[in-house]
């Protein structure tokens, strides 16, 4: 089957303007435009039952239907802040196919009647961000972007804005502080950015993902109908699975939601190298819940409902594969420096509840750990779980408390024998 | 045979020595735990322990001391820490020994000692004020004030153990 | 009362006011929802997780728009899954919220464990220590013991200068943006911000000089753990040990309520002292701010140069003399003289001082002049008439209100209004500021009037006029109780009303509410009594007046020059005293010489000069007889601010030896005239006497004074958490006069005011007033010296192009018989053809009204 979304796979040349459009880019931007009413594409969308590709999975038309009518000044920002680690679905839409996404954009800011569209992307990504604006120029050239879109009396133009590096960016009203000049913090909600004083510069905003914008143009081409056929019901259309880790064939693969892990793992991406065996998946990069390489998982199809059954989430579908021989304290104390790094210190537990864990992670890898600390490791992020501002506080605590859960003898054998010291395993402390 | 114990008992004492000991030529030992004037204690280094919070006045229950604490620089450091006492006094006619003040006091720096000969002959004299009351210097350290090198004596209670 | 909403608060039911924060609604009715970073005078933002609370509310059916009732008829409520922030949530009908079940009270112990894991335990030697907020919720709601080591916590610097006022602790900063917020919000200077992320979360000041506010000092009362304190305090006692006695801010007209916080103290003999100033909370003064003047501003009353005894000036040099001898020397001289004496009252002089000045005065001799120093502001006819009405809450005003600041930089002249008057235009209130030069009100205007020194009445005319032609008139009002109409129509009428003025006037005249503040830059005295009458004019023709939040406002150049000019001190009466100059003066606590060379001049002729006053000021130095007088924390009082509250303040200080109150001088000395009765013994007998005899203050007393009620939001009681440590009010809230038009039975009158502005032509010199400045009872003051600026002038630039001087140059500007050496900046400020002068930056004269001069380059 031909690509959807990773179409550089198929047409080597498509990141040109003119690949693109010889390749029928532009066509539904210009359908849309021309013989949509912002409130037919908006329908569309929602039929097509389109779910956020950026981790939460939220229902993308509705979320562009709660844009109100009346506002004057309306965005549309693109998350182009692909920070969680192991993702890089983005990288490669905004390297390989980069018009697809400026299309999806313009498709977005078309129904809910945008004045700007900026795309933010992580500062790590600037190469990317200059080739983007010359993307840009070129459709702002074919009257696609800026001034009287196509002749149609709509206006709206499109901005890059790049970051400063920092993981709560990605959470969208961080990223909307950070777009507007102020700390990237996340903002209390409500109002949600979709809402009068929520968004950006306070107007209403929608924000979408890249990859969720870049199914878009297929969407209006094909039709609601063709899109559902892609996929389960329940989550339809393709995925870019990023894998990383143990795994032989590392990368992106786009297929339809619905296939399961086994699948994805060994048919695609070739399995474990050296022949060794799986131990542990993270779904959805360092920010969901591990889960162990059982049968039940491996069979189990790779939906938003059913990941979520096992106990995780798919989120941003970056699976960092594992083989027996991690160490999986070692593994997660990883994950928790990062997000000790990351913590944007607003609201308490998440600030003070990283850091704390890190300490015990710390103590634990220098070979001092004591029963006691394991009793922390399951009470700490107990404490953090849904009581924080954004969703990082949680985030933060299911590694803790899925390795704990499933690997917990690998913590007591550090408990137990002390000299299992791994060296500069963690940085010191600060 | 109930007269016969109590004769016995009072014979026994009988044939045992006086109690009274001829102070001042004689001095009974003190128990360990004698409350007696205070001292105002100092580490090793020679610094004050006394950071000048109020804790011992707070807890006073006659109201005996005084304390007005000050900055502490790296210029001229009394004490670890940014405060120290600038004033600290005690009204020996007003305590009452019952060490509240060293049970109150953080850094340990208080203590009732076993010196209880206090005598004045004006009332203002019974107010012991710091030079009184603080301990001597250990040998061979140098005095307060003083100037010690900067970032080192940052905290005012610079061994505080875990409070569990 | 305000439209209500039913919640519940663990199952019992309450009203609240519709659109309150969940946390103000639940203290209302006495439930406490603990908070860190919330706080009722600022935005939430949900930061420090401690308000959580089980939030729900009541299930409707949708076919019956009623709601669900379980079995026993009660409504059904859904909860929330998660925890919520009471502090993000906005009552609404139905609402419900738990604030006490096991899942709550879990969860306050495990935020609290979490902030106290960064927390130094350092609390015996922190300031806050004692009335810490962190302190009280860890008893209440926090863990007994924490899982955490010590050992882990971590180490940061404890003592980084934010400015020359204020340190803060890094260990001890709980991140909860209070004081950034306050920066960016309340006050709009954005100095303070966080820098980095995560646990390295930290507060710096962005702003060169740092921590560039006139308010920094709010920070450390709203700070809820000790991160931050002031330099002035700094270890000054423990907060157990100070005893609170409430007062009334000596230096600007606004007259803060403010808490003296003082103990014994060893080095100055175990006198009581005041160690800190601290707000006290009156919502419709000051709310719970206090500017860093008034904080900062109180040493002069401890200062070692404070007068001790009457001085007697023989052959030229200082004779210590007892009580007695001065009074007779002063009663002799007044007899003498008789009525040749001319009285001057300066700015800072209490209510009781003012009158047993004034008795003085009268007994004397029945003509003698009483004047008030500065002599730069008149206008008492207006407030009279068309002050704002009783019960005036600027902290209240928001879209439905208009307000003109004109000539007047206010910021300068009255901190905590601008304060105030900037937050309503945040809320939407219309704010239009006038001058002939920018202020920093103007980035919160809607609409900024700029004209020409001079012209600052024609402005207020232009108004008037844009009223009558547009139909804004209140009919009523006009045709029922004022006089003098018909003269001020006809001249009006034909006025043609500049674009500018008309756009003004319309965006003034379209709201419920006006009130206008005039102040006096760049006027003459006689022009200044004509913009207060146009002021006046326009309010009454437009119905402004006699209603809350409507009417004129003066900013007086003193704590109490509405009192002195309630009790019969006039500027006039000083400007007849320097034209027809007495042969004795009686100066009380003012100081001409070091403020006005002509002053200066007329002193030297006079035959006998007495003052009183705490120092030994430049007109002291000239006098022939020095009184020694408390400050006002030495004793007690009362000022009456320029919203015309009479507010009381008390003995805070144990007053110095030697020096008396300047009534009980008064008093004294006036026995012993021929007619003389004896000296009351206590300032509220005299505030007795002034209630009998002065109209405004009828019925007014020491005890209807001191009444309080209970303010929202109720900061200052035991729960520190809430508003911070400003503290409680107990001193009282003081009562406003009423003015004519608020009485019924009372005829307004208008005129027409002359707007002829003087043409300036050559480089004119423009007085203007600074908070920051060398003022007696500032001076003193040390730890504010850094920002007193050096004695300067503003230059436009091209004028400066024109003279030949860049920024930085230091010239003589020469004014009539003056000579000023200054340095001279060129930013701006000042329109083309003028200079601005800023008074009391040196112990020198300056000229007090817009005058001509002429300046030199000093050559290095």
């Amino acid at each position: 089957m031909a690509h959807i979304l990773l179409r550089d796979l198929d047409v080597p040349d498509i990141w040109q303007f003119d690949t693109y459009v010889a390749n029928g880019g532009y066509a539904a931007l210009r359908k849309s435009v021309k013989e949509l009413s912002p409130d037919e594409v908006t329908k569309i969308v929602i039929d097509a039952n389109l779910r956020g590709r950026g981790g939460a999975g939220f229902p993308t038309g509705r979320k562009w239907s709660f844009i109100p009518k009346t506002a004057q000044v309306k965005y549309v920002t693109v998350n182009a802040d692909e920070s969680e680690p192991g993702t890089f679905k983005d990288r490669q839409l905004l390297e390989g196919n980069p018009h697809q996404l400026i299309e999806g954009a313009m498709i977005a800011a078309y129904a809910i009647q945008a004045t700007a569209v900026y795309i933010y992307c992580r500062g790590e990504f600037w190469d990317l961000a200059h080739a983007l604006e010359d993307r840009i120029e070129e459709a702002r050239k074919a009257n696609l972007v800026g001034e009287n879109v196509l002749g149609s009396g709509w206006s709206c133009d499109m901005f890059v804005h790049l970051g400063a590096g920092a993981y709560i960016c990605g959470e969208e009203s961080a990223l909307l502080n950070s777009l507007q000049g102020l700390l990237g913090q996340p903002r209390v909600r409500p109002p949600f950015p979709a809402q009068m004083g929520g968004g950006l510069y306070y107007w209403p905003t929608v924000v979408n993902n890249v990859e969720t914008l870049a199914n878009v143009p297929w969407i209006i081409d094909h039709g609601a109908e063709a899109y559902k056929a892609i996929g389960t019901p329940e989550s339809p259309g393709p995925k870019i699975f990023c894998l990383s880790g143990h795994v032989a064939k590392p990368g992106n693969y786009e297929l339809p939601l619905g296939k399961t892990f086994r699948e994805l793992i060994y048919d695609y991406a070739g399995g474990i190298p050296n022949g060794k065996k799986l131990k542990a998946i993270l779904p959805s990069g360092a920010s969901g819940p591990v889960l162990p390489a059982t049968d039940e998982v491996l069979n189990a199809p790779m939906t938003y409902e059913s990941v979520a059954a096992l106990g995780s989430t798919l989120g941003s579908a970056s699976f960092i594969l594992m083989d027996e021989d991690t160490d999986m304290v070692w593994a997660a104390a990883k994950m928790i420096h990062f997000f000790k790094h990351e913590s944007c210190g607003k609201c308490t537990p998440c600030r003070e509840g990283t850091y704390w864990l890190d300490q015990i992670y710390h103590r634990l890898l220098r070979g001092q750990g004591t029963a006691r600390d394991l009793e922390q490791l399951e009470r700490v992020p107990k404490q953090m779980v849904g009581v924080t501002l954004c969703a990082l506080g949680d985030f933060a605590a299911n590694p803790v408390l899925s390795t704990v859960h499933h690997f917990r003898h690998e913590y007591e054998r550090y408990i137990k024998q002390p000299a299992l010291e791994k060296a500069g395993a963690v940085a010191e402390p600060v | 045979m109930n007269l016969v114990r109590g004769f016995a008992t009072t014979f026994k004492h009988i044939l045992e020595g006086p109690v009274t000991v001829q102070y001042p030529e004689q001095e009974r030992p003190l128990r360990e735990r004698f409350k007696g004037k205070h001292a105002l204690k100092r580490y090793d280094n020679g610094l004050e322990k006394c950071i000048g919070c109020s804790l011992c006045a707070a807890a006073c229950p006659a109201d005996a001391i005084w304390v007005e604490a000050a900055e502490n620089t790296d210029e001229e450091r009394y004490s670890p820490g940014e405060r120290y006492a600038k004033t600290y006094e005690i009204n020996m006619l007003r305590c009452i020994f019952c060490g509240y003040c060293e049970d109150a006091c953080p850094t340990e720096a208080i203590v009732l000692e076993h010196e209880f000969r206090l005598s004045f002959n004006d009332r203002r004299d019974a107010i012991y004020t710091k030079d009184k009351l603080i301990d001597p210097l250990p040998a061979g350290v140098e005095g307060t004030p003083r100037q010690t090198e900067p970032g080192v004596y940052t905290r005012s209670i610079p061994d505080m153990k875990n409070p569990d | 009362m305000a439209e209500t909403v039913t919640i519940s608060i663990d199952g019992q039911s309450y009203q609240v006011p519709k659109g309150a924060n969940l946390v103000d609604a639940a203290k209302l009715h006495g439930t406490d929802i603990p908070v860190f970073c919330y706080h009722p005078k600022m935005k939430p933002v949900g930061m420090c997780r401690m308000c959580l609370v089980e939030l729900g509310s009541v299930t409707v059916n949708r076919e019956s728009g009623k709601p669900d009732l379980d079995e026993h008829g009660q409504p059904v409520i859904r909860w929330q899954p998660k925890l919520q922030t009471a502090c993000t949530q906005t009552v609404s009908e139905g609402m419900a919220i738990r604030t006490s079940t096991a899942k709550v009270v879990e969860a306050r112990d495990d935020i609290l464990e979490f902030i106290l894991t960064s927390h130094p335990l350092d609390c015996p030697i922190c300031d806050k220590g004692g009335e810490c907020p962190l302190q009280n919720l860890t008893m209440a709601y926090g863990p007994g013991e924490s899982q955490f080591l010590y050992d882990d916590k971590q180490h940061l610097a404890k003592h980084v200068p934010l400015g020359e006022l204020i340190y803060l602790d890094r260990e001890r900063c709980i991140q909860c943006a209070r004081c950034t917020r306050f920066c960016d919000e309340v006050v709009g200077d954005d100095v303070l911000a966080f820098h980095e992320r995560g646990r390295k979360l930290q507060i710096v000041t962005v702003s060169d000089p740092p921590f560039d506010t006139k308010f920094s000092g709010n920070t450390t009362d709203i700070c809820p753990v000790g991160a931050l304190t002031t330099a002035d305090f700094r270890f000054g006692a423990r907060p157990w040990e100070l005893s609170e006695v409430p007062s009334i801010c000596p230096h600007c007209p606004v007259g803060c309520n403010i808490s003296a916080s003082t103990r014994l103290d060893r080095d100055s003999g175990g006198k009581k002292v005041i160690k800190r100033i601290m707000p006290r909370q009156n919502e419709q003064v000051n709310e719970i701010w206090i500017c860093d003047k008034g904080r900062f501003g109180h040493h002069h009353s401890l200062s070692s140069n404070r007068l001790q005894t009457p001085m007697l000036k023989k052959d030229g040099a200082w004779v210590e003399i007892d009580w007695k001898t001065a009074y007779q020397e002063v009663t002799s001289r007044l007899q003498k003289y008789g009525e040749k004496v001319g009285f001057l009252a300066g700015p800072s002089l209490s209510n009781e001082d003012l009158w047993e000045m004034r008795k003085l005065a009268r007994r004397t001799c029945r003509d003698c002049q009483i004047g008030l120093w500065p002599a730069t502001m008149t206008g008492l006819e207006a407030v009279t008439q068309a002050g704002v009405g009783v019960g005036t809450h600027l902290a209240a005003l928001g879209p439905e209100s208009a307000i003109l600041v004109i000539a007047s930089d206010f910021e300068e002249e009255a901190p905590i209004w601008w304060l105030q008057v900037k937050q309503a235009a945040d809320r939407g209130a219309k704010v239009m500021v006038a001058n002939a030069r920018p202020t920093k009100l103007d980035q919160y205007a809607k609409c900024v009037v700029r004209y020409e020194y001079g012209e600052a009445v024609e402005v207020l005319n232009h108004i008037a006029v844009f009223a009558r032609r547009h139909d804004k008139l209140n009919q009523t009002l006009v045709e029922g109780r004022v006089d003098g109409f018909a003269e001020l129509e006809a001249d009006l009428k034909g006025k043609r009303v500049p674009k500018q003025h008309s756009e003004a006037a319309e965006l003034l005249l379209d709201t419920e509410n006006l009130v206008i503040f005039a102040g006096n830059e760049g006027l003459t005295l006689a022009q200044q009594a004509e913009l207060m009458q146009a002021a006046a004019n326009l309010l009454i023709l437009t119905g402004h007046v006699a209603r809350p939040n409507n009417g004129l406002v003066a900013v007086w150049p003193g704590a109490n020059m509405q009192g002195a000019l309630d009790l019969g001190f006039s500027a006039e009466a000083t400007v007849s005293l320097l034209d027809n100059p007495p042969s004795m003066w009686v100066i009380g606590d003012a100081d001409p010489v070091a403020e006005d060379a002509r002053a200066a001049a007329v002193l030297d002729q006079a035959e006998f000069v007495v003052v009183s006053t705490q120092f030994m000021t430049p007109t002291a130095e000239q006098a022939d007889l020095v009184l020694p007088v408390l400050s006002f924390a030495e004793r007690e009082g009362t000022f009456t601010n320029a919203m015309r509250r009479v507010q009381r303040f008390y003995m805070a200080q144990t007053p110095l030896e030697g020096a008396l109150s300047a009534w009980k001088v008064f008093a004294q000395i006036g026995s012993a005239l021929p007619g003389g009765d004896k000296p009351r013994i206590s300032a509220a007998l005299v505030m007795r006497d002034i209630a009998q005899h002065v109209v405004r203050y009828a019925g007014m007393n020491y005890t209807d004074l001191a009444h309080v009620e209970t303010q929202f939001p109720d900061v200052g009681g035991h729960d520190l958490y809430y508003g911070g440590n400003a503290y409680a009010n107990h001193g009282g809230l003081g009562i406003q006069w009423a003015t004519n038009a608020e009485k019924e039975n009372y005829r307004l009158t208008v005129r027409p005011v002359s707007a002829e502005a003087p043409k300036y032509e050559d480089l004119t010199l423009i007085p203007i007033r600074l908070l920051y400045n060398r003022d007696v009872l500032f001076e003193p003051s040390t730890v504010m010296h850094a920002r007193i600026p050096a004695p300067y002038a503003d230059f436009n630039a091209k004028d400066a192009a024109q003279l030949g001087i860049i920024d930085g140059d230091q010239v003589v500007i020469s004014a009539g018989d003056l000579q000023i050496n200054v340095s001279a900046r060129v930013n701006g400020q000042a329109p083309t053809g003028f200079v601005l002068l800023p008074i009391r930056l040196s112990q020198l004269p300056v000229p007090a009204a817009p005058a001509m001069c002429s300046v030199q380059k000093v050559e290095e």
